[in-house]
């Protein structure tokens, strides 16, 4: 979930700016208890909830080896309530809306060494960006790009001018509901939390496209969908996300959210999938994540982590989670003005004694400065 | 090194010291040269500084889109977007709508309101709100969020008397809407189009105040890089077929081509001034050469080389223009003041809105300026100092001038006149060159200096002819100052050119302006007839593209008994760079009270044929810019209609510097679709008893039902309107041309200054063998009536033909159109005397001159 909260936080970020202590969340809905979650429903958009995401990553390869890492975030963002005191004129422009959509799209050409990204924003009027359901399919456009989940699989499709993909992903396992049935409480009241579940392991094919050139690509993904209005308290900094699928058929998300001195906030949390699909929540005293190394940007100047240990002694999980390729940096100055890390990695180590290894995405915000500025 | 210091030296001490001691005669043409090289500034400036102005609010509104897609006429549908989405070639897309709004209330300006959406708009203008952080970024999204909520710049917020946070009522057309300022914008990018009198909003609110749901002015295109031409032209084969798809920088491109023709023709009448000027420096250095030819003779036998010479007479002209520019700072710094407010005032009036924030002499036009003035100056120079350099050292010894020289001189002259003239001729009818009638002011260049070469062969004709009449009219004085105008006509000519060449200037656009001012009077009375004009609210400023709602088209005929409505619909539209005016019309009801002036064809069988629809009337401007003419069919997209009709006349308009083409209403509406009214006139059916009453009652109900929603101006009240624009738009010219002949007048001053200097010997002489002061005086001021005669005389026939030279080629090949030749004999009539009074008082200086050493004295240096 961290995944969906730290993308969609980092990519929500001038938001949150916006609304996070200046702006009440009056009117809006509030996440406050378990979230009930039905399918195909709930893949859909929760108009009402201020925010909300559907985020992909994964791993990739060629036949002949070359590796990718992906990401494909559409974020939701609702201007005002309803029933707020904005009225509309009547009639209303078509162009008048409540909800905006923005995008990011990113391609980490590991063997080439090179991250591609692309961002779109775009109000939900005139078909610029927006969902629709046919029958049991939901789909989500924006501007050529889009994600249609369907009940036994997903469509990912993203363009842009220097690369392109177009995947098929089958879920290997159920969703799982974060938290308590999908409520994840962020902070200590209970309406900082959101709503909040993942598939963590799909199947992925399809083809990424790079100068022109089409290339057939496999490996495996993880889904996140989170909505909330309110999820994260005052004195959070920024977040470390991991999501990672291990060679045991098991995964693990954690997520660290750091405060100003430098402590982890006691709501930071996680959740263990074994192989057969059953979930464990992770308290945040469950795990210890250590930095080993650094990256510094050379554009942002943010110095970011690089690799690190992680452990997770109930699990008996002892990892060194390696970045695939230092430079991930989302620089979002088109849509969200956000400059977060977003990146593959790689992990290898022990799980209850015996080697394992794993792939997976790594989100780390806040390290690029102060709150985003959009314009 | 060495050689230069020498020729310092030498200039100083023969040339610096000269004009030292005639003090008098070098600052005149030292503020001759300055007052030109003033006008010539200023006006460069000045345009300049409107066009900058218009080309900076252009590029900053174009943003840096590739292709922008419109639809001519009408407004684009707004799914049109939808086209874009997916297309291989477009990266990124945007709308753009504008309108003008402006604070309720009485007297307030108008401004520009730009509606875009925000995110979308985010790749292509660049503007920032003022203000740190979250609340800048809250700004933004009230922007989105909230119906009637506006950004303003600074300057403007401190107009309109509001701040961040702060509500304004704007009105527009279609209603009057509270606004609330979210926001105001820091001074870059789009917060700097006309000047900073902009308010932005989202596209949402504004459809929601214009109530142009549905539409959007304009989709704006940035293609994926490496995209192909071919890729683009598909992309435009795409289209629908009533959308264009062009570049952003068109509206620039034909804006700017409207006001070249202006600046050109601005440039070249402040030109003039420098050109008279530069007759003066002529004047100068040949009066110098003349008088020193015995000192030239010595500095030759001294060993100076004619090379030498030719270098110290060049300097002198040098010097001149160098004074001329430096003292044309100062006097530029005030002209321009008032050049900038009337010619950006003329620009706005008649071509593109601009607004001049700024005034910046640059390096690059200080250099123009310089390089202008002293080129000028030293080809001025340049003939006398070849002549300096014919000297031969012989002629220290020779105590006889150059009589038969000088007569052959005037004879050459004028067979170069009469080349010049014919030079002129042929000239004259040659096309435009890229819309610059290049031929037409070569034309005039070459005409000026025939007559001015002319004027020495004149001048002796006229002393000659009149001597024996004069002395026995006026005895010896008149016979005297014939002899001496005969004698000294080469000498003089320069001065006389002066005169003619400003006396033609007088003259020519005396005659096109009392001609334009005429035929627009005319048009005026016709064609801009009407006892009551009703528009919707801001229709002028918005370009009457907000019709009238339907409910007040529907009720106003109830209103207006005893009156003849006749509708319009007036659409914006653009072929290639020319933007003209299509007008649907009431044509029969417009025929039973106006008409047109016809400038072809038989209006009395045209009339009905245009009232039935059969075709279109077409404007002299549009004709002449885009070649078509009557019988040829008239095609363009309007709205949703191709509409392609044959042209049945052609007609003079002198409504904008575009185009305009007339159709019936009734007719459009029949064959194409309903056209709206954006504006309708009322006649009196038969005139009332009472007219003023009638129309005041009227007014009254018409503002009683829609007093918010219309604008509302009486016939009289527009049609005088026009009339004082028009007299504005010529004020610049008529500021100019009195500079031209105060600098004339500054060349007959100085000529007859130094004539009476050089011969004071002779005027002494006949003193002292018994003439008496006031029989000199008499003399001289003769000698000042013969040079002021010829030079207001062939001043007069040169401008006779140099406006008719305006008026059918120079403003028809710039602007399009032509107008009525009209002589205002009374202003020349009243003028003229008055510029020979000028003239001639011009001369005082020079009678006071000849006695200012006692005759013993001058006879002793003699």
């Amino acid at each position: 979930m961290l995944a969906g909260l730290a993308g969609g936080m980092a990519g929500f970020l001038w938001l949150a700016a916006a609304f996070g202590g200046e702006v009440p969340a009056q009117g809006f809905l509030a996440v406050t208890g378990p979230c009930g979650f039905e399918f195909p429903r709930d893949h859909a958009p929760h108009p009402g909830f201020r925010t909300e995401w559907w985020y992909y990553t994964g791993n990739l390869q060629t036949e002949a080896g070359r590796r990718f890492g992906y990401q494909l975030t559409f974020f939701r963002y609702q201007l005002t309530p309803f029933g707020g005191s904005a009225v509309w004129p009547d009639p209303p422009s078509a162009w008048r809306t409540r909800q905006i959509y923005s995008a990011h799209a990113a391609l980490s050409d590991l063997s080439a060494r090179r991250h591609l990204q692309a961002e779109r924003i775009g109000r939900n009027a005139l078909g610029i960006a927006g969902w629709l359901q046919y029958g049991q399919d939901i789909t989500f456009y924006h501007r050529g790009w889009s994600i249609v989940i369907f009940p036994e699989r997903h469509k990912l499709q993203a363009a842009d001018e220097e690369f392109a993909f177009a995947l098929e992903l089958k879920p290997l396992k159920p969703p799982v509901f974060h938290g308590r049935e999908g409520y994840s409480q962020k902070g200590s009241t209970p309406e900082s939390a959101s709503c909040y579940y993942s598939f963590s392991r799909l199947e992925t094919r399809g083809t990424v496209t790079l100068g022109g050139k089409p290339l057939a690509v496999q490996g495996q993904s993880w889904m996140d969908h989170e909505f909330s209005t309110a999820p994260l308290e005052e004195g959070i900094v920024g977040w470390d996300w991991f999501s990672l699928q291990l060679s045991d058929n098991s995964e693990f998300m954690i997520y660290l959210l750091r405060r100003e001195d430098g402590s982890l906030s006691a709501a930071s949390s996680g959740s263990y999938i074994d192989s057969l699909g059953s979930k464990r929540h992770l308290e945040s005293g469950y795990f210890a994540v250590e930095a080993l190394d650094s990256w510094k940007s050379p554009r942002s100047g943010a110095v970011y982590p690089a690799s690190w240990r992680v452990r997770i002694p109930i699990l008996g999980i002892d990892l060194v989670v390696k970045s695939n390729l230092a430079d991930q940096e989302m620089r979002t100055s088109g849509t969200t003005g956000v400059v977060y890390w977003e990146g593959s990695v790689s992990a290898r180590g022990t799980k209850g004694g015996g080697p394992v290894e794993g792939v997976g995405y790594v989100e780390l915000t806040g390290y690029a400065g102060g709150l985003p500025v959009l314009k | 090194m060495r050689r230069l210091i020498s020729f310092f030296r030498l200039f100083a001490a023969f040339s610096l010291r000269h004009a030292a001691r005639h003090g008098g005669r070098t600052v005149a043409v030292v503020l001759g040269i300055a007052l030109g090289a003033a006008v010539f500034t200023s006006v460069r400036l000045a345009v300049h500084a409107s066009i900058a102005s218009f080309t900076r609010s252009m590029d900053f509104f174009a943003g840096n889109a590739d292709r922008v897609v419109v639809r001519p006429g009408g407004l684009l549908p707004e799914e049109t977007l939808a086209l874009f989405y997916t297309h291989p070639a477009v990266r990124d897309y945007s709308v753009v709508s504008t309108t003008y709004v402006r604070r309720q209330g009485e007297g307030t300006e108008p401004f520009l309101l730009i509606g875009i959406d925000p995110l979308l708009d985010r790749t292509f203008r660049s503007w920032r709100i003022e203000g740190e952080g979250t609340k800048a970024i809250e700004a933004w999204l009230d922007l989105l969020r909230e119906p009637y909520t506006i950004l303003l710049t600074a300057p403007l917020a401190r107009e309109l008397e509001v701040d961040a946070g702060g509500g304004l009522a704007l009105e527009h057309t279609r209603r009057t809407a509270r606004f609330r300022v979210v926001g105001l914008l820091e001074p870059s990018g789009l917060a700097l189009v006309e000047g900073g009198r902009v308010g932005i909003v989202d596209i949402a609110t504004f459809q929601e105040l214009t109530g142009l749901h549905g539409g959007v002015d304009r989709i704006d295109l940035k293609f994926r890089r490496g995209v192909t031409p071919s890729e683009i032209e598909a992309l435009a084969r795409e289209l629908p077929e009533d959308l264009q798809l062009g570049t952003p920088s068109a509206a620039r491109e034909s804006g700017t081509a409207m006001i070249r023709a202006y600046q050109l023709n601005l440039s070249v009448l402040s030109f003039a001034s420098l050109f008279v000027g530069m007759f003066l420096v002529y004047s100068l250095v040949a009066l110098n050469v003349a008088a020193r030819r015995r000192e030239l003779a010595v500095l030759r036998a001294l060993g100076a080389a004619p090379h030498t010479l030719f270098r110290l007479f060049l300097a002198e002209g040098a010097l001149l223009g160098g004074l001329g520019w430096i003292l044309a700072l100062p006097i530029g710094s005030v002209l321009v003041r008032y050049l900038l407010e009337a010619v950006s005032r003329t620009i706005t009036t008649l071509f593109v809105r601009v607004r001049v924030e700024e005034l910046v002499l640059s390096p690059a036009e200080l250099s123009v300026s310089f390089a202008v003035t002293l080129g000028t100056s030293l080809i001025a120079a340049w003939q006398p100092a070849r002549e300096a350099m014919r000297v031969s050292p012989r002629e220290a010894m020779d105590m006889m001038t150059p009589e038969e020289r000088r007569r052959k001189s005037a004879r050459s002259a004028a067979l170069l006149a009469l080349g010049c003239l014919a030079a002129c001729a042929v000239l004259l009818p040659l096309p435009p060159a890229g819309g610059v009638p290049l031929g037409g002011y070569l034309a005039v260049l070459l005409l000026f200096l025939g007559f001015a070469l002319l004027s020495p062969f004149l001048l002796e004709r006229l002393a000659s002819g009149l001597e024996g009449r004069l002395s026995r009219i006026a005895g010896p004085p008149a016979f005297l100052a014939g002899r001496a105008v005969r004698q000294g006509a080469v000498r003089t000519a320069v001065s006389v050119g002066a005169l003619i060449t400003a006396v033609a200037l007088f003259t020519a656009l005396v005659i096109m302006v009392y001609s334009f001012r005429r035929t627009v009077e005319t048009w005026v009375r016709q064609t801009v007839s009407g006892d009551l004009f009703v528009t919707a609210k801001m229709g002028q400023v918005n370009r009457f593209r907000f019709p009238l709602p339907e409910e007040i088209v529907t009720e106003l005929p109830r209103l207006a008994a005893g009156f003849d409505l006749v509708e319009s619909r007036r659409w914006p539209l653009q072929r290639g760079d020319f933007p003209y005016e299509f007008e649907a019309m009431g044509m029969e009801t417009f025929f039973r009270h106006g008409d047109f002036l016809w400038l072809e064809g038989d209006p009395e069988a045209l009339r009905p044929r245009i009232a039935a629809g059969e075709g279109v009337l077409v404007s002299e401007v549009f004709a002449a810019r885009t070649g078509q003419r009557t019988g040829d069919r008239f095609q363009a997209q309007i709205e949703g209609s191709l509409v392609d009709l044959p042209i049945l006349a052609v007609v003079r308009d002198y409504r904008t510097d575009g185009g305009i083409v007339f159709y019936s209403h009734r007719h459009f509406r029949e064959r194409y679709h309903d056209p709206r009214w954006s504006g309708v006139r009322f006649f009196f059916r038969e005139p009332p008893a009472d007219p003023e009453g009638e129309l005041a009652r009227l007014r009254r109900a018409i503002v009683a039902a829609w007093g918010d929603r219309l604008d509302l101006i009486g016939g009289r009240e527009l049609r005088e309107a026009v009339l004082r624009i028009f007299d504005e738009t010529f004020a610049v010219t008529t500021v100019l041309l009195l500079i031209a002949l105060a600098v004339a007048a500054l060349g007959i001053a100085t000529t007859l200054t130094v004539l009476v200097l050089e011969r004071s010997w002779q005027l002494n002489t006949i003193l002292a063998v018994g003439g008496s002061p006031p029989q000199i005086r008499a003399m001289i001021l003769w000698e000042a009536a013969f040079l002021v005669a010829v030079g207001e005389g062939a001043g007069l026939a040169c401008g006779f033909l140099l406006s008719g030279m305006l008026i059918q080629v120079i403003n028809r090949q710039s602007f399009g159109w032509t107008f009525l030749y009209t002589v205002d004999w009374a202003s020349l009539g009243l003028s003229l005397p008055l510029i020979l009074a000028a003239a001639l008082a011009a001369a005082l200086p020079a009678v006071r001159a000849a006695f200012r050493l006692p005759p013993a004295a001058l006879l002793r240096q003699r």
